[in-house]
C-alpha cells in the first residue's frame, strides 16, 4: 500500500553528513517503491522554496531563521500554519522526524499529531544523561517521542540510549541500520577487474587468490574522521607514536579535520613523523573511497558512535577495520572483519598490533569483505523494512504480526488504545504528555493545548478548500512497477511469515538480482 | 458561525475570461471584480457608477464653491441653484465649514470614488510577436503597469512554486533570456492552480504552435 510520507529534518542537502544522506537515499528506495515522498527542511544558502532532486524527491526549503550548527530557533508554533499547508497540499499521511537535535523535526512531529497524522522518528546519534545540554535535550526529546508512534534507531546501542533518555515502550522501538551505496566503496582490485572485463561486471567475481603481504611490505593504514573529542583523537595522537615505534614498515593516513587537527600536527613534529604520516586535511565525501583504497587498515578510535557508517564503507573497500568497543559500533560488523579494543591507548596499540600480525599472516581475507558487506547493508532492506514500521502504525499490520506476538496488545501502555497506534483524541495526548515531569508535563500539556487552538484557529481562516493540492510526479512505466511491487510484496509475506527475518540468505538475495537482471 | 467566518476571511473570488480573437492571438484575464449575472445585478452595476460620478463632482464642486467663498468672491455656480433662500443659506453653510475638516473629507470621498475596488491581471499573447503581462492599477485614473517580452527572449514559461506568507502559491512564470530574475505573470492575484494551468496550456499552444496530439498529450 503506498503511503505519502513527509521526511523532516533540519539536515538536508547541500550540507554533508550521516543524516543527510540517510535522509536522500531512504526517500529515494521510498520512491523506487511506489511511495511518494517528500523533504521538509530549512533553507540554506541560495536555496529556498521548492526544489526537485533526482527520481521526483520533492524538497520543501522553508525559510526560517537558522540559530546555531544548522538548527532553527526554537519557535514552536510558528512553524504550523507553513505545516499544515504543506502537509494538505500534498495529501501527507505519515510525517518521518529524523535527528534528536533537529528543532523543526520535533516541532513538526508535534503540529502532525494534531493533525491527526502517524508521525514516526529515526534517532541517529547517542547522547549522554548528565551534562546540562544532554538534559535539555532529553527532556525535549521526551515532549515530542511521548506521543509519537514509532521510534527508529540506527543501532540496538542507540535504541537502549533512546528507550532510557525518552522513557520509550521498548516494544514501539525498532532497529534498522544504516547501510552504505556498496557500488561507491569498491576495493581497488574490484575496479580494475571490472575495468578490463566489462562483461562479468554483473558476476560476483569470485576473488583471486590473496595477495600476501611480506614481513617487510609497507602497512598503510587509514583514518577518516572528523578530529574532534568524541571522535577519539587524543587516543589516535597517543597511539600513533607507539605504533609507528614498534612496526616499522608501517604508515599513516589521516584525512578530515576539526579542532583537534593542531594537536595532532605538534605531535608529528615533536616525535618528527612527517615522512611516515600523511594528513590530507578535509576531503568530501566522493574521495573517501580513493583515500580508503591506498590502505589495509582502518582505524577508527572513536569515543562515542551510535552507528558508524564510516567502518561499513572502510570494511566495504576491503580493509581490515581496528575500532573501538563503544556504542553502536560492535554490531556494526561481523567478528572476521574487525579488531576491537578497549577506548584507551594501550588497547588501540595491542589491537592494531594483532592487525598488522593477522594481516602479514595472510589470516585476513580482506578481497572478500566487499561482497559480504555488499551482501549485509543496503538501501533497499532499509526502505523494506521502514515500509513494514509505517504498515505497522497505520494499522495494515495487526498488533501480533507487527510485534511478533512480544507481549499483550496494548498492555504496557494504558493509554493506548492499541499499541503502535496511538489514539488522536486530545485528552488522551494530554494524559501521555503530563507524565512527563512535574512541571514539565503541565507545560507540554499548554503548549500541545495551544497548539490545538492553533490548529481549530487555522481550519476557519485558512481552510483546507482554499489550498490547492499538489499534482505528484508522474510514475514512470507504473505498469511494470506494479507488478514488480506485488512479487515483492508477495516476497515479504513469505519471509515475514518465517521471522523478523533480518539477515537473508545469499541465495534470496542472488535470486533476486538474477530476477532483476532478466527484467 | 464557521461557514460565516470562513466566508467573511475569504479573499476575493477570481475568474477566468479568455478572449481569443484569432488563432495567433490570445488573452487571458484574471479579475476579482464580480461579473453581473442577472438584470437587476446590472442595473446595480450601471446605478452604482453613476452614483460615482455624482459623489465625485459633488465633492469637487463643494471644495471650488469653498474656495470661491473664502476669497469673498460670489460663488458663480451657486447661482443657477434652485432659489435664493437656498443660496444664501448653502453660501452661510460653507462659511461655517471650516478648510481643516472640509478638505480632508473631500479628499477622501474623492479617493474612494477613484478607487478600482477589483485587481485585473492580464496576459497577452501574439505569436511571433511576444507576450505582454499587465496589472491594473489601484485607481481608476492611472493607467495599468505593462511589460512586453518579444517571442525572441522567451525561453521557457512554466508553473512552479514558492513559499508566500504562510502558505506555498502555485505561480506562472516566464524565463526571460538575460535576466536574472524570472517574469511572474499575475503577481499580485497569484491564482489557483486550476486556472494556472488553463493559462498555461493556452499560452503554449498559442505560443509555439502546438498541434492537437501533442496538446491532448500535455
Amino acid at each position: 500500500m503506498p503511503y505519502n510520507i513527509a521526511m523532516i529534518s533540519d539536515f538536508f542537502f547541500p550540507q554533508p553528513g550521516g543524516v543527510e544522506s540517510h535522509i536522500y537515499q531512504l526517500s529515494s528506495k521510498l520512491i523506487d517503491r511506489g511511495h511518494k515522498v517528500i523533504i521538509i527542511t530549512h533553507a540554506y544558502a541560495g536555496r529556498t522554496g521548492v526544489r526537485y532532486l533526482t527520481n521526483s524527491l520533492k524538497v520543501y526549503h522553508v525559510p526560517f531563521l537558522v540559530m546555531y550548527r544548522e538548527t532553527t530557533f526554537p519557535t514552536v508554533f510558528s512553524f504550523f500554519p507553513i505545516f499544515r499547508n504543506i502537509i494538505i497540499r500534498e495529501q501527507i499521511e505519515i510525517v518521518h522526524g529524523h535527528a534528536s537535535l533537529s528543532n523543526m523535526c520535533h516541532e513538526g512531529i508535534l503540529h502532525a499529531r494534531t493533525m491527526g497524522l502517524r508521525t514516526v522518528f529515526t534517532d541517529h546519534s547517542l547522547f549522554g544523561f548528565a551534562d546540562a545540554g544532554s538534559i535539555l535535550t532529553n527532556k525535549l526529546l521526551k515532549f515530542t517521542l511521548s506521543d509519537v508512534d514509532h521510534v527508529i534507531c540506527v543501532s540496538h546501542t542507540c535504541k537502549e540510549n533512546t528507550v532510557l533518555r525518552a522513557s520509550l515502550d521498548p516494544l514501539m522501538v525498532s532497529v534498522i541500520p544504516n547501510a552504505v551505496v556498496a557500488e561507491n566503496f569498491q576495493p581497488l582490485s574490484h575496479t580494475s577487474n571490472s575495468i578490463t572485463s566489462p562483461a562479468d561486471h554483473h558476476h560476483r567475481n569470485a576473488p583471486g587468490p590473496p595477495r600476501r603481504l611480506g614481513p617487510h611490505d609497507t602497512i598503510t593504514i587509514v583514518v577518516i574522521s572528523r578530529l574532534f573529542y568524541n571522535k577519539g583523537t587524543d587516543l589516535l595522537i597517543a597511539a600513533i607514536p607507539r605504533i609507528l615505534a614498534s612496526h616499522p614498515n608501517v604508515r599513516f593516513i589521516i584525512a578530515g579535520t576539526g579542532p583537534k587537527a593542531i594537536d595532532l600536527e605538534q605531535m608529528l613534529e615533536r616525535n618528527v613523523l612527517q615522512d611516515r604520516v600523511e594528513l590530507l586535511g578535509p576531503i568530501r565525501h566522493e574521495e573517501v573511497r580513493d583515500v580508503m583504497v591506498r590502505g589495509h587498515i582502518y582505524l577508527h578510535p572513536s569515543l562515542t558512535e551510535a552507528f558508524g557508517t564510516v567502518i561499513v564503507e572502510a570494511a566495504s573497500c576491503g580493509l581490515y577495520v581496528v575500532c573501538t568497543r563503544v556504542g553502536g559500533i560492535p554490531e556494526v560488523l561481523p567478528g572476521h572483519m574487525t579488531e576491537f579494543a578497549k577506548p584507551e591507548e594501550d588497547d588501540i596499540v595491542a589491537a592494531t598490533g594483532r592487525a598488522i600480525a593477522s594481516l602479514r599472516a595472510g589470516k585476513v581475507r580482506t578481497e572478500l569483505f566487499h561482497n559480504q558487506v555488499k551482501q549485509m547493508y543496503s538501501w533497499t532492506d532499509v526502505a523494506q523494512r521502514t515500509e513494514r514500521v509505517y504498515d505497522g502504525i497505520s494499522g495494515v499490520l495487526s498488533h501480533d504480526e507487527f510485534y511478533q506476538g512480544a507481549g499483550a496488545g496494548g498492555g504496557w501502555s494504558a493509554t493506548r488504545g492499541r499499541a503502535g497506534v496511538q489514539s488522536f483524541a486530545l485528552i488522551e495526548r494530554l494524559k501521555r504528555y503530563y507524565g512527563c515531569g512535574i512541571w514539565a508535563g503541565k507545560l507540554f500539556c499548554l503548549c500541545v493545548i495551544v497548539d490545538y487552538l492553533l490548529f481549530v484557529l487555522l481550519e476557519i481562516f485558512a481552510p483546507r478548500s482554499r489550498i490547492d493540492i499538489a499534482r505528484n510526479w508522474p510514475k514512470k512505466d507504473i505498469k511494470g512497477g506494479k507488478d514488480k511491487e506485488k512479487e515483492k510484496d508477495a516476497d515479504n509475506g513469505a519471509k515475514d511469515g518465517s521471522g523478523i527475518g533480518r539477515k537473508r540468505s545469499a541465495r534470496h538475495r542472488r535470486e533476486k538480482r538474477e530476477e532483476r537482471d532478466e527484467s | 458561525m464557521l461557514a460565516l467566518l470562513q466566508r467573511l476571511t475569504s479573499p476575493p473570488a477570481q475568474t477566468l475570461t479568455t478572449l481569443q480573437p484569432t488563432p495567433s492571438s490570445i488573452l487571458f484575464t484574471v479579475s476579482t471584480r464580480p461579473v453581473p449575472r442577472t438584470l437587476p445585478a446590472h442595473v446595480l452595476y450601471y446605478i452604482l457608477i453613476l452614483i460615482r460620478i455624482l459623489v465625485g463632482t459633488l465633492s469637487i464642486v463643494t471644495l471650488w464653491a469653498k474656495w470661491r467663498v473664502s476669497q469673498g468672491k460670489e460663488p458663480a455656480l451657486l447661482i443657477c441653484a434652485p432659489g435664493e433662500t437656498t443660496e444664501t443659506w448653502l453660501v452661510k453653510l460653507l462659511e461655517t465649514l471650516q478648510w481643516k475638516y472640509l478638505a480632508p473629507g473631500a479628499l477622501a470621498v474623492l479617493w474612494g470614488v477613484i478607487r478600482r475596488g477589483y485587481t485585473e491581471e492580464s496576459l497577452t499573447i501574439l505569436r511571433g510577436l511576444g507576450v505582454q503581462t499587465s496589472t491594473s492599477s489601484s485607481t481608476f485614473l492611472t493607467t495599468p503597469t505593462t511589460r512586453f517580452i518579444p517571442t525572441t527572449s522567451i525561453q521557457d514559461i512554466f508553473i512552479h512554486e514558492a513559499f508566500k506568507g504562510f502558505e506555498v502559491r502555485f505561480y506562472l512564470a516566464i524565463v526571460v533570456e538575460g535576466e536574472e530574475d524570472v517574469v511572474v505573470v499575475f503577481p499580485s492575484l497569484l491564482p489557483r492552480r486550476a486556472i494556472l494551468e488553463e493559462v498555461w496550456r493556452g499560452a503554449r499552444a498559442c505560443l509555439y504552435e502546438v498541434d492537437n496530439k501533442t496538446k491532448a498529450k500535455t
